[in-house]
């Protein structure tokens, strides 16, 4: 700013005299950042401090002021619940067999378009739209395909002897297959730009080397893929962790609690039973099991730069 | 003469596995494509076919009849669809611009100004990337209750531009512009406000465009959140709406598909129209994480 004085463009504004010049840049500074710290202090913050409060708490929705506090009491009644047990058995189930479909047919899709194809641009069209779908649009029109009647009973009906939705072990595993349909597309595109991103020489020198296909995959595709491959894993677990809208809309958590997951039991125990207290201690164990998700993200990534 | 005929058989075999391969390659990405189209197809199918052939059972690829009775119902005579799409587009845009607003102004003041503190507040809000959004929905509940947003659209719109991931990436693009560029404007005297909007938006327009779409999308395809603070039909987005509509017509199914057809329009006309900068927009993501 002394500059600008010294060249005499332009005089010093009241604005300039009044304050020096870090104290501007505060002033600017903090009136640039207020709204969205407005926002993240009031929306995510102050909830997310409140939660941990409502959790030691048995809450009473209609007068908070009556809420009595009972320490770690939801926490200890929630190791104590077969149905948060049930709840985080079936999540498991799901994340486990959701995650490695995904990233196994995102990957094949990522590397067969990376060749050059007549209507590649179709086909891209194709894996990828299922994303850009609410996922009532998706839960409902599986629940369709899944019905009496519909195409996965039509040729796969020996299986499960009517619905799948109606057989406590097949419902979850008709879920998963809505659920890669729908999420496969975004991690193909990921993988797509990471497999694009490696340097075609590397290929030249391997095939000099006499590397066959199979080499070529396991000693240049994957180590180079290896952070893509790495973020797909860790962010569709952290989201496949959080469904709901699958079960709610296909199987309401039936048959027999066998597809109720984590946060369906959370919607539960918020929206109907309204247990907040409970509910808000099932919420913060959620949170601590995708903290240590996350974490072990950092730790894996963190080597990996090295 | 055998010399030049084994170089012939050896390109024939090398030629003749080239090709299988690649037989091998189409048969599968098209197959696959076929598989995904699958769904596709049973929605647009069971739209259109009469109740009479859809009482009788049986299954069918093609049905026997067609009919566009349910389409013209929802597209001519019930307003229904359109008021929730117009809802819809209302939260998703004024979600977007806030994001995209607040987000940039947040990110240039840390990036781009130097006061204390800021590193603090870039650390926190980096923290709060790792908390996913629904385990906060039981205090954030109550909180809008109190606020009195229940069935309004504020209580879908403010939790969703509270989320980080905007400044995130934001303050990860606004660290590589070069500094020179900026110094050379405050020597010409341009304050803090026209640094941002004249130099620092208009550079980043890539990345505001990838950001901007991504939020329009998840927000305009939101559904736990406004399932729980919504509860007046007049108010529900398409999300929301179509999962009334299934319940009020369980038995009818070419109903429940035409209007999911018709809730899936919209967003799939954005990605005809911006398939590439869609696809590109995936790869900034991934490329912070």
């Amino acid at each position: 700013m002394s500059n600008v004085e010294t060249t005499g463009t332009r005089s010093p504004s009241r604005w300039e005299r009044l304050f020096d010049r870090s104290t501007r840049e505060l002033l600017v500074g903090m009136l640039f950042a207020a709204p969205y710290l407005v926002l993240f202090s009031v929306f995510l913050l102050y909830p997310l401090l409140k939660g941990l409060y409502m959790s030691l708490h048995e809450w009473n929705f209609l007068e908070p002021s009556k809420s009595t506090f009972v320490g770690l009491e939801n926490y200890t009644r929630l190791l104590e619940d077969p149905a948060f047990w049930n709840a985080l058995w079936n999540t498991l189930e799901f994340v486990g067999l959701t995650v490695p479909l995904i990233v196994g047919i995102s990957l094949v899709l990522a590397l067969g378009l990376n060749k050059e194809l007549v209507g590649s641009r179709v086909l891209q069209f194709v894996y990828f739209s299922p994303y850009v779908l609410t996922v009532s649009v998706v839960g409902i029109v599986w629940a369709q395909m899944f019905a009496q009647g519909g195409v996965g009973t039509q040729y796969l009906g020996w299986l499960f002897e009517g619905s799948p939705l109606n057989s406590k072990f097949w419902a979850m595993p008709a879920i998963v297959v809505t659920t890669v349909w729908w999420q496969a597309g975004f991690y193909f595109a990921v993988l797509l730009a990471a497999r694009q991103n490696v340097p075609a020489r590397l290929y030249e020198a391997a095939r000099l080397d006499g590397a066959g296909p199979w080499r070529m995959f396991r000693d240049v595709t994957l180590p180079h893929m290896k952070n893509a491959l790495l973020f797909v894993v860790i962010a569709s677990t952290i989201f496949q962790f959080q469904v709901f809208g699958q079960p709610y809309l296909m199987t309401k958590g039936g048959p027999v609690g066998s597809t109720e997951t984590l946060v369906y039991y959370l919607y539960e125990l918020g929206f109907q039973t309204r247990e907040l207290g409970f509910g808000a201690a099932v919420g913060y164990t959620l949170l601590l099991i995708l903290v240590g998700v996350s974490m072990l993200n950092y730790v894996l990534v963190g080597t990996n730069d090295e | 003469m055998s010399n030049a005929d084994s170089t012939q058989s050896v390109l024939n075999r090398v030629t003749d596995r080239d090709v299988l391969r690649r037989i091998g390659l189409y048969a599968v990405m098209y197959g696959l494509a076929i598989v995904f189209f699958v769904p596709y197809w049973r929605m647009f199918q069971l739209s259109v076919t009469p109740m009479s052939v859809l009482s009788q059972g049986g299954f069918h690829w093609i049905p026997p009849e067609l009919t566009f009775a349910v389409w013209q119902r929802y597209l001519l005579q019930e307003p229904i669809i359109y008021q929730w799409a117009f809802n819809t587009f209302l939260v998703a845009s004024i979600t977007t611009a806030i994001v995209l607003v607040v987000d940039s102004m947040i990110a240039f003041s840390i990036t781009r100004l130097d006061w204390p503190g800021q590193g603090i507040i870039l650390a926190v809000i980096m923290a709060s990337f790792m908390i996913p959004g629904y385990v906060n929905i039981i205090p954030l509940y109550t909180l809008i209750n109190d606020l009195g947003l229940m069935n309004s659209y504020w209580a879908i719109i403010l939790p969703f531009a509270a989320g980080p991931l905007g400044v995130f990436l934001l303050v990860q693009f606004f660290r590589d512009i070069p500094e020179e560029l900026e110094e050379a404007a405050r020597l010409d005297g341009f304050s803090s406000l026209r640094i941002y909007a004249r130099i620092i938006l208009p550079l980043s327009t890539p990345i505001l465009t990838a950001l901007g779409l991504f939020v329009f999308i998840w927000s305009w395809n939101q559904f736990l959140w406004p399932l729980i603070v919504l509860n007046d039909d007049a108010l529900y987005t398409l999300p929301i709406g179509v999962v009334t509509l299934r319940d009020v017509n369980a038995l009818a199914p070419n109903v429940i598909m035409t209007s999911l057809a018709l809730a899936s329009l919209p967003l799939f006309i954005v990605f005809l129209l911006f398939q590439d900068k869609l696809i590109s927009s995936v790869q900034m993501q991934a490329g912070t994480g």
